[in-house]
């Protein structure tokens, strides 16, 4: 019982930390209808940054600093990208937009990991730890597990009183929900792909700079949150960003039930065995809508 | 002067007559001995190289088919060479059937597997196809992975050899002879009826199906087709490398391929097969800037897409526009001076 | 299955909801062979609704659909057209990407024809609309009429055509090209005795058009006959003043 409820929270904490990432990709979706292949590699540059400035510049003391300050840098980062690469789909240079995006946005990714190699080595770098391990009850939990957990939970609610109380929040919700009626409300849909594109590649990045004890910096550790990124995608949702969460969760729990009831050293297919169930039942994700050929 | 006029007209008819398919023909036949002769004039692990970018071609002409031409962006095409190769390695390790059996259960497995998919991608298209077909991969890689007992996981399989011999030679030949065919068959459909059928079906599948064409059925054909193809490469390749493991079914595979045939030039002929075989040619040369070869690779990818979309081709088809219209102009003189004399 | 022998198109008290609402309400049409029908009737009456209803593309909620007495509701848009149905799109979808000639040979390669018997009467085709010139040429660089034009010429390569069902086919259409397509109907109509049903907004080419008219509002069938007596029908009157 207290295995199991150890592997229960361990489940819903990595759900958690891996919600930043998807709730990225649905958000810059739902705003562009665009799937940024790439986000995991926002994340990896995420704790690139982190490990930059906690080395060298503030110390592993300020950390959460570093997290605000890798996520403001990428957020400008994404915005730039953003405007030379993705708006031009949408001022009618490109024609068939979705093969533009979704090939620009493989090609980036790729670029981004041998930049990373080409920049810092094929190297595996350590930061140090967040803070020390701590319990929750009486369960044992990794220090940089338990802050990452807070980190997240706090960007979260961050995001979601953003979406719900702001001026800005609302429009972009008009703006996934009604492209060309929101402009007619004066808004320039284009500046808000720009910010949503920065906010999604940002969040990425925050979450690489919470994770990046846990995951450590290398280039290809945006490898597995993007695979983690896109199963709760699929299990949510195109789109959909309280599906997210959900889907998150679930993900987390599906993961650690099978590694306790079943074989912890099959880990990665649990998530999948999810997903195909979830995708016979509701081929679009749990929340997703419904694409009518007609 | 109305015979002047008619010979000036037929001369310029000749001229233009030669040009296009006399051209292609002894192009093409000129590429063929080359790709024959070649191995002849260079070493065994250049042979090697070519004959991997065979393999690639194979796979970029195929994915062409389905996701360039019939408008099915698949994300797991390299999948289906997975597949190919696993299924004959598995069967021939572990049931002992004979190795040519092997290949076959392999091909056929692939080709009922993208039925399957071929199916439920039907119900969607565009993005949410990429992401369904993107799970598939990392579904059946995962599997292939964590099932190290049954399928050798990580570390890979030991497949039996096709010919007796680790000679490059004749596997060079053997993916030539699968890439010409691969091709031809590829061409050969989109020139029949079927390839205006997939055309129609990526513009518009509504009006398509207006006009009478089966999309349901040509959608899964170009699946069932591409994979099927896709998973000859594959069941090939294992028992020809010897060696087979889950990075043929990585992320990254597919990501290559679709540079090929975007460098190439996307929806053309020639496109997949002058990508493949000139980025692998290429990426072999600079193979000790291995990061920097595919940062430029990548940027370059970049560029042709927001700038220029079509690819080589593109580039190729344009100069030769530009050349076609200089030399059109020309024969009036040329011609009057010849009546002068 | 009475009455239905002189119809080739019977629609039979259809409805279609989506959702929680009723987009076409008991509506019945009877059309005979050879007839140029028109269907007029304000906006969002249900009109490209129910071509969509008879093309396939929708389901019926309610009621059936004959052609020639075979019921098609419920059947693929392709199964239809092979039996001769085609139809045009109030926002012209021709294959953008493809040439003119290989637009034009799309509906007759999927009704069996060879490409050679294809490509000649498409070229027929291209000449009587006078777009020959541009045959080679992608259908993206087409003008919006010359696209209407196309998708209409289109429709006439099947070489099973009995019912031709076209949505808004001279909105926004240039005169000349409007000139075209009335050609087009009366001739296809005269020689081949091919039905045709119109949706249009414009009553004066209508009414010079088309034999019977029938009125649709609000999913429903209110009026039916000549353009005179429909115009002079209150119920009509009202649907279009009253909204």
């Amino acid at each position: 019982m207290h295995l199991f409820s150890q592997f229960l929270i361990a489940g819903l904490i990595m759900g958690i930390l891996y919600c930043l990432m998807a709730l990225g990709i649905n958000f810059i979706y739902g705003i562009m209808k665009v799937i940024n292949w790439s986000m995991g590699e926002f994340f990896m540059i995420g704790t690139y940054v982190q490990y930059l400035l906690i080395t060298y510049f503030i110390g592993v003391r300020y950390w959460y600093i570093g997290v605000i300050i890798s996520a403001i840098s990428v957020f400008f980062l994404g915005s730039f990208i953003q405007h030379i690469l993705i708006k031009p789909m949408f001022v009618g240079i490109i024609e068939e937009k979705m093969e533009y995006a979704t090939i620009v946005t493989i090609s980036m990714a790729i670029f981004f990991r041998n930049v990373a190699v080409a920049i810092g080595g094929p190297y595996i770098y350590t930061p140090p730890d967040y803070a020390s391990p701590t319990h929750i009850g009486p369960l044992p939990l990794s220090g940089n597990r338990f802050v990452a957990l807070i980190g997240a939970v706090i960007l979260l609610a961050l995001f979601y009183y953003f979406m719900k109380n702001t001026w800005i929040g609302k429009a972009f919700q008009g703006v996934a929900q009604n492209r060309s009626g929101v402009q007619t409300a004066g808004i320039n849909v284009l500046k808000f792909d720009m910010i949503a594109f920065g906010i999604g590649t940002a969040l990425a990045a925050a979450g690489g700079a919470l994770l990046a004890p846990i995951f450590l910096v290398h280039p290809l550790c945006g490898l597995v949150p993007t695979v983690r990124g896109f199963e709760i995608i699929v299990i949510a949702g195109l789109g959909s960003v309280p599906g997210v969460l959900v889907a998150a969760l679930s993900l987390g729990l599906a993961e650690s039930l099978g590694s306790v009831f079943i074989n912890p050293s099959f880990l990665d297919i649990y998530g999948f065995v999810l997903l195909i169930i979830v995708l016979l039942i509701k081929p679009f994700g749990l929340f997703g809508k419904e694409e009518r050929v007609a | 002067m109305q015979s002047h006029m008619d010979s000036h007209k037929k001369f310029e008819l000749a001229r233009l007559n030669i040009h296009p398919f006399k051209l292609k023909f002894f192009g093409l036949s000129f590429l063929f001995l080359v790709i024959i002769i070649l191995p002849f004039f260079i070493s065994d692990y250049w042979i090697f190289v070519f004959t991997l970018a065979y393999y690639y071609t194979i796979l970029a002409a195929s994915w062409n088919l389905l996701g360039g031409y019939t408008g099915q962006f698949s994300l797991g095409h390299h999948t289906f060479a997975l597949i190919g190769a696993y299924t004959s390695a598995l069967m021939i390790i572990k049931a002992g059937i004979p190795l040519w059996t092997g290949i076959l259960a392999g091909i056929i497995l692939t080709i009922i597997i993208s039925f399957v998919l071929g199916v439920i991608c039907l119900r969607v298209r565009g993005l949410y196809l990429a992401l369904i077909t993107w799970a598939f991969a990392e579904v059946v890689r995962t599997y292939i992975r964590m099932g190290y007992e049954f399928t050798g996981g990580d570390r890979g399989l030991d497949a039996p050899l096709l010919f007796d011999t680790i000679q490059p030679l004749p596997y060079y030949y053997l993916f030539s002879g699968i890439a010409a065919v691969t091709i031809t068959l590829i061409a050969g459909i989109m020139r029949s009826r079927i390839g205006y059928y997939f055309r129609a079906t990526r513009n518009d599948e509504i009006a398509a199906r207006a006009m009478g064409v089966n999309t349901v059925r040509w959608k899964v054909f170009a699946f069932m087709v591409a994979s099927g193809l896709a998973g000859v490469a594959g069941a090939f390749y294992g028992h020809s490398i010897g060696l087979i493991s889950p990075v043929l079914g990585e992320f990254n595979e597919m990501a290559m391929v679709i540079i090929f045939v975007v460098i190439g030039g996307l929806r053309t002929q020639a496109g997949p097969v002058l990508g493949a075989i000139s980025i692998r040619y290429l990426m072999e040369v600079l193979r000790e800037w291995s990061e920097i070869r595919i940062i430029i690779l990548t940027a370059i990818v970049i560029i042709i897409m927001r700038f220029f979309n079509g690819g080589f081709m593109e580039f190729f088809k344009r100069g030769k526009q530009w050349v076609q219209q200089k030399e059109v102009r020309e024969p009036v003189s040329a011609y009057e001076k010849i009546e002068q004399r | 299955m009475d009455g239905q022998g002189k119809y080739l198109l019977n629609v039979e008290n259809i409805a279609k909801d989506f959702g929680g609402l009723r987009a076409v309400n008991h509506a019945s049409l009877h059309v005979k062979e050879g007839e140029i029908r028109g269907l007029i009737g304000p906006n969002a009456s249900g009109k490209t609704t129910i071509i969509n209803l008879i093309t396939g593309i929708y389901t019926v909620t309610e009621g059936a659909i004959y052609f020639s007495g075979n019921r098609i509701d419920g059947l693929q848009p392709d199964v239809i057209a092979s039996m001769g149905i085609m139809r045009t799109f109030q926002i012209s979808r021709v294959f953008r990407d493809m040439t003119v000639l290989d637009n034009m040979m799309v509906p007759a390669l999927s009704q069996g024809q060879t490409m050679l018997e294809a490509k000649t009467r498409a070229e027929e085709l291209l000449e009587f609309a006078l777009l020959a010139a541009l045959k080679d040429e992608p259908a993206k660089s087409l003008s919006g009429g010359q696209n209407m034009l196309l998708q209409i010429v289109r429709g006439f390569m099947n070489k099973y055509l009995r019912l031709y069902v076209m949505d808004e086919p001279f909105a926004g259409v240039h005169q000349s090209i409007k000139g075209i397509i009335l050609k087009a109907i009366k001739t296809m109509n005269r020689e081949k005795g091919i039905t045709f049903m119109i949706i249009s907004h414009e009553m004066t080419t209508i009414s010079n058009l088309c034999h019977q008219i029938s009125v649709l509002h609000k999913g429903e069938l209110i009026s039916e006959g000549t353009m005179e007596e429909v115009a002079n029908d209150p119920l009509v009157i009202d649907a279009y003043l009253g909204g």
